[in-house]
């Protein structure tokens, strides 16, 4: 439908040319024509198969139709263009539909294709299918087709025993036409130039397709409708037209049987073709039943409408066959060229562009019939090829059959002209009703398919309006990352069972290095200008310890000490004693003893070469080690050595080891006095004549001190630690010393004490003591010992009197004026001069003091009376007798011996104011020097006096007189002591004598004065009290 | 159309329409997916991908789970099946879908399926039909 309306001015001018051409061969031919065609047939006995079935019916009617026709067309037609077409038609038909052709073509090659297009489906595939035919027939030979004929051949014969009288007078002109126009056109060069227009129209169809979107107006299409389908309506219009629609509809006629021919000839619609012909059959059966009469009428008309069709086909075919001809060798020989190529594949081709529009004519015919039936309707629906076909056929034979009926035999002269008219009518009218019938299926899909639309439209505007419809968020289905290369890597070379477990690489191979060392630092002092051997030190010994890092021995320095302290004495002695043995003139000396109450005696080497001509003054042991010896040594009366020269000397001896003192003080001033501390060796005080006291420390370093190497001796000298010269002056001493003691502040037994002595030996803390010392003037003085926790080597700015490096200083601590409190006032006129003082062991508070009037004063530290005040000889009257020597009884009774400077001898008791025993006159009036108690005998004491004389006192044997006397031969002796071990029985007593010259002997006294009695105590004491 | 001929306007025809799925019919995607993943895990275990093969077995895979989707009672839905297969190799690959549609009632559910060899990525879509 499409195409109909597509269609355009032009087609239907090619129409009305068509029209034209159609007239005036319709005038003279078509009964040529048709003749012609059936000349045909008969000739190639039914090649046409398309035509076999026109001709039946043509056949039939043809005689009369044929006739009437004739008639119709020669009034009507020929008046009009009798002339032109004539002359062209006697000319050469050909040349007309050159003529015309080429118009066509000069008009524009546009109107051709719109004429392909418009008509497009319908007259190219008519033509195709024209062609086709005529190819078939006049290319493929008859044998082609015989099996179509033989199908064919029954209507055929049948038809043809009826029309074959007919047949044969057309064949007759047809053959007469067909000589023409054979002369004008060669059978070979039309096959060729069919081929060729086959092609065209190939083309065409395609242009057609590019065509299609020009408009149409709606009247062209109606009228070109009305000229291509079978319309009645056109016919009305003129005779003329008619004419022209006639032919035309009648080539859609022909078109339909062709195409219902052409599915006959093709297997797949010999189905179709079948119910067709049966179909017809029986048509023609119940037409020839019931319309005898008629048929004739029918026939004819049939043939008439179809006879129109071959002449104006066979015309237009060999016209355009002659235009190709022309265009072809005008244009280009290559198509001939092709066509000639596709001779072979030409049956499928055709055969194939065939269907394609077989199946466009069913909708044109459908599209004819709707258009007829319902104006509105035309674009509907496929009616079934078989079924439109049947339609039609159908609707002709109806219409046939009606224009019989109405037209009565008589008026057929007059319904000449109207026949078409009616024809036309009618059928339209009748294919109505026919297409209703017929078309209701097709009719009820449509309206159900049209009523579902509008009801699915109704149904979606009201549901659109109750739905919203939104646009989802987008859906991510699959996100696949790329894999990287080492994945990749990983799966495809990594799979064998293998998985990467770390990573190596150097990251913890560092190295760390410092090239800068560390300063060496060391603490050093110096002393400018240097006084002493030690002018610079530091602590080298701990530092080297550090810096070295070697480990040290966990050693006890001290106790390592101590021990080789002692051991050294021990050794020392044991060397002195091998010493002594080897050398005889030690043993010979030793023995040598001129002394009748000792035994043996030996000499302290006081030939050292700083002792040389010193006088000993003082000679004092320890009471605590009783070997220890202090010797003092006076100055020198002709100068010796020039720098000890005017210093007094004071040697430390230990008498196991006589060969040299332990060791050497010096000082400036002369000592008169000196003692040991009272619980340890270690500290020496000594008072001298300048009123100052003095102290050593003899475990002081003696490399801190003086060392002097003589005669290939080193020989250290050891200067004061603590000197209280010229310091201290309101409390000092400022006349001569005449007695040092210690006072031991606590009480002790010797014994406990000895112990106590041991323990405490080295250290520095032990029990606290006092100094006592006493002048001239009864001035007497107690001094604290202090030792020093810390040395201070540089010398401390506040104790003036310490050595620097000295460990122990003296505090005053109380002084006494002897003179004022200790004498009554009549003993204080006359001006008693204090000598010397002793302290009592068993009482340290408790002293006494001996005078220069032979009194013997008592008093206490704490300065409480006490009872006896004095101690008065046994003659009352005061004499200026001085007392030289008090010495108390050491074995715990308050016992004291007083030697007087008359030679008289008192034994007193703490408790009396008078001697318990006094002997006068047993030194024969000589002064005594020196008066001792044994230490190993309660009974005995010695005596020295001015004369040398030693006498042996012993109370338990005689209490009047000493049992012994012995001069010293040789010199004076200045001083006595006696040197005993009183916890030991091994009877070993010595006397120390020290002599003018300045030699220290020591003899050994008798065991019968050494050895201790039995219960000697209880007999002194009868002896005591009966003496009392 | 006979019966909406016999409605004729003057009836509500608002009433005959469903709008809304049953509760029970609706499109579930857990249970699609579950579905489909089924079928995917049974299908595809120990398939390598070979070119040749995959049109068939997608289209196949695709009616296998359109056919399973409707046995599930989804009542009113069309359904939508899309199943696309691909090789493994390392590249990366980004799919995404976006429905012009009613999104009360419609819905979908999608599953994917990897193995060494290739990558299965299957997405239903159920459309409601009003």
């Amino acid at each position: 439908m499409e195409g109909d309306k597509r269609r355009t001015k032009e087609d239907t001018w090619k129409s009305e040319e068509l029209r034209k051409h159609l007239r005036t061969s319709e005038a003279d031919s078509k009964n040529e024509d048709q003749k012609h065609r059936e000349k045909k047939l008969q000739k190639e006995k039914s090649v046409y198969d398309t035509d076999t079935h026109k001709h039946e019916r043509k056949d039939r009617g043809k005689s009369k139709e044929r006739t009437k026709e004739r008639e119709r067309f020669k009034s009507s037609e020929r008046d009009r263009d009798k002339m032109r077409e004539r002359e062209r038609r006697k000319e050469h038909q050909r040349e007309e539909d050159r003529v015309r052709y080429k118009d066509k073509l000069h008009e524009s090659s546009l109107e051709k294709e719109r004429y392909s297009i418009s008509k497009g489906r319908e007259s190219n595939r008519e033509q195709d299918k024209k062609h086709k035919r005529h190819e078939i027939k006049q290319i493929d030979t008859q044998d082609n087709l015989k099996s179509f004929e033989g199908r064919d051949k029954e209507h055929h014969r049948r038809r043809e025993s009826r029309h074959h009288l007919e047949e044969e007078k057309k064949r007759s002109k047809e053959r007469e036409r067909r000589h023409t126009e054979k002369k004008d056109n060669d059978t070979k060069k039309s096959i060729d130039k069919f081929l060729a227009y086959k092609i065209e129209e190939v083309e065409r169809v395609h242009k057609f397709q590019k065509d299609q979107e020009l408009d149409k107006e709606r009247e062209r299409r109606h009228r070109e409708n009305k000229e291509h389908s079978i319309r009645p309506g056109k016919e009305r219009l003129s005779k003329e037209r008619s004419h022209k629609h006639y032919e035309k509809d009648e080539e859609e006629k022909h078109k339909s049987k062709r195409s219902r021919e052409g599915s006959s000839h093709r297997d797949r619609e010999g189905q179709l073709a079948d119910v067709y012909e049966r179909v017809k059959s029986r048509e023609n059966e119940r037409t020839r039943r019931d319309l005898r009469n008629s048929e004739h009428k029918e026939e004819d008309k049939i043939q008439e409408q179809m006879s129109p069709q071959h002449v104006s086909r066979t015309v237009r075919d060999k016209g355009q066959l002659i235009e190709k001809e022309e265009r072809d060798t005008r244009q280009e020989e290559m198509k001939n060229t092709r066509i000639y190529n596709s001779d072979t594949g030409f049956d499928d081709f055709s055969a194939n562009y065939e269907d394609d529009f077989e199946d466009y004519e069913d909708d044109f015919e459908d599209d004819d019939k709707s258009g007829k039936e319902r104006d509105a309707e035309e674009n509907l629906s496929e009616i079934p090829f078989s079924r439109t076909s049947e339609i039609e056929e159908i609707r002709r034979a109806i219409s046939a059959e009606n224009d019989r009926i109405c037209t009565s035999l008589p008026k057929k002269i007059e319904n000449e002209t109207k026949e078409p008219v009616m024809e036309r009518q009618y059928p339209s009218v009748r294919n109505s009703y026919g297409g209703i019938f017929m078309d209701f299926q097709l009719a009820n899909q449509r309206q159900s398919g049209r009523s579902m639309a509008s009801k699915q439209k109704k149904r979606s505007s009201e549901l659109l309006p109750l739905i919203d419809l939104d646009f989802s968020v987008s859906f991510s289905l699959l996100d696949l990352p790329p894999v990287n290369e080492y994945d990749m890597y990983i799966r495809n070379f990594g799979k064998m069972n293998t998985k990467q477990a770390y990573v190596q690489c150097n990251e913890d191979n560092l190295e760390r290095d410092t090239q800068t060392e560390e300063v060496e630092t060391l603490e050093k002092w110096t002393q400018h200008p240097g006084k002493s051997a030690i002018v610079s030190g530091g602590p080298t010994t701990n530092q080297d310890i550090s810096v070295n890092g070697t480990p040290t021995p966990k050693i006890d320095s001290q106790r390592l000490t101590n021990f080789l302290r002692s051991a050294c004495r021990v050794i020392a002695v044991l060397l002195e004693e091998d010493q002594v043995a080897t050398e005889p003139r030690w043993q010979q000396r030793s023995r040598q003893t001129s002394l009748s109450i000792s035994d043996s005696c030996f000499q302290l080497n006081t030939n050292q070469p700083f002792l040389h001509d010193r006088k000993v003054s003082c000679l004092h042991f320890s009471q605590v080690q009783r070997q220890t010896l202090l010797s003092v040594h006076g100055l020198p009366e002709k100068a010796s050595v020039g720098l000890l020269n005017r210093k007094s000397i004071i040697c430390v001896w230990n008498i196991w080891q006589p060969s040299s003192p332990q060791k050497v003080l010096i000082c400036d001033s002369e000592v008169i006095c000196c003692c040991f501390s009272p619980n340890k060796t270690t500290l020496v005080f000594a008072g001298t004549t300048d009123g100052s006291l003095l102290v050593w420390d003899l475990r002081e370093d003696s490399r801190m001190r003086l060392q002097m190497m003589i005669n290939g001796i080193d020989w250290t000298f050891r200067v004061p630690t603590f000197s209280t010269d010229g310091i201290l002056l309101s409390v000092n001493h400022t006349s001569p010393i005449l007695a040092v003691e210690p006072v031991s502040t606590s009480l002790y037994t010797d014994k406990n004490y000895g112990l106590l002595s041991l323990s405490y030996q080295e250290e520095m803390s032990g029990p606290p003591f006092q100094i006592a010392s006493m002048d001239e003037n009864g001035t007497l003085n107690m001094w604290v010992v202090i030792e020093l926790r810390k040395v201070d080597l540089a010398g401390s700015q506040t104790d003036l009197g310490l050595v620097p490096g000295g460990k122990v200083k003296l505090v005053h601590s109380s002084t006494m004026e002897l003179s004022n409190s200790l004498f009554p006032k009549d003993v204080h006129q006359r001006m008693p001069q204090t000598l010397t003082i002793k302290f009592l062991s068993s009482d340290p508070n408790h002293f006494i003091v001996g005078t220069n009037i032979g009194l013997v004063g008592h008093g206490t530290r704490n300065g409480l009376k006490v009872l006896p005040k004095l101690f008065r000889p046994q003659e009352s009257r005061l004499r200026s007798i001085s007392i030289s020597a008090i010495d108390f009884f050491p074995f715990g009774k308050p016992l004291f011996l007083v030697g007087c400077s008359d030679g008289s001898i008192r034994l007193y008791q703490m408790t009396s104011e008078y001697p318990l025993m006094q002997w006068n006159d047993s030194t024969n009036g000589q002064p005594i020097i020196a008066l001792q108690w044994a230490l190993t005998r309660p009974a005995v004491f010695f005596v020295l006096d001015a004369s040398s004389n030693i006498y042996i006192w012993d109370l338990l044997e005689n209490d009047l007189l000493p049992v012994a006397k012995q001069t010293v031969p040789s010199e004076n002796v200045v001083t006595m002591t006696l040197l005993g071990e009183p916890e030991k029985t091994n009877g070993l007593l010595g006397i120390v004598l020290a002599k003018e010259s300045g030699q220290i002997d020591i003899q050994y006294v008798k065991k019968k004065w050494a050895l201790p009695q039995p219960e000697e105590c209880e007999k002194l004491h009868l002896v005591l009290l009966q003496s009392f | 159309m006979a019966a909406t001929g016999e409605l004729g306007p003057g009836r509500a025809p608002g009433n005959t329409y469903r709008l809304r799925p049953g509760l029970q019919q609706r499109f579930k995607s857990s249970t699609v997916k579950e579905c489909i993943h089924t079928i995917l895990m049974e299908k595809l275990a120990n398939v390598e991908y070979v070119p040749e093969e995959m049109p068939q077995l997608t289209k196949s895979l695709s009616e296998m789970i359109k056919d399973r989707l409707k046995e599930e009672g989804f009542d009113r839905y069309k359904m939508v099946v899309q199943v696309v297969i691909g090789e493994q190799r390392g590249e990366g690959v980004n799919m995404a879908a976006r429905c012009f549609w009613d999104a009360d009632t419609d819905s979908y559910a999608h599953d994917v399926f990897m193995n060494d060899s290739l990558f299965c990525v299957v997405a239903a879509f159920g459309c409601f039909y009003y």
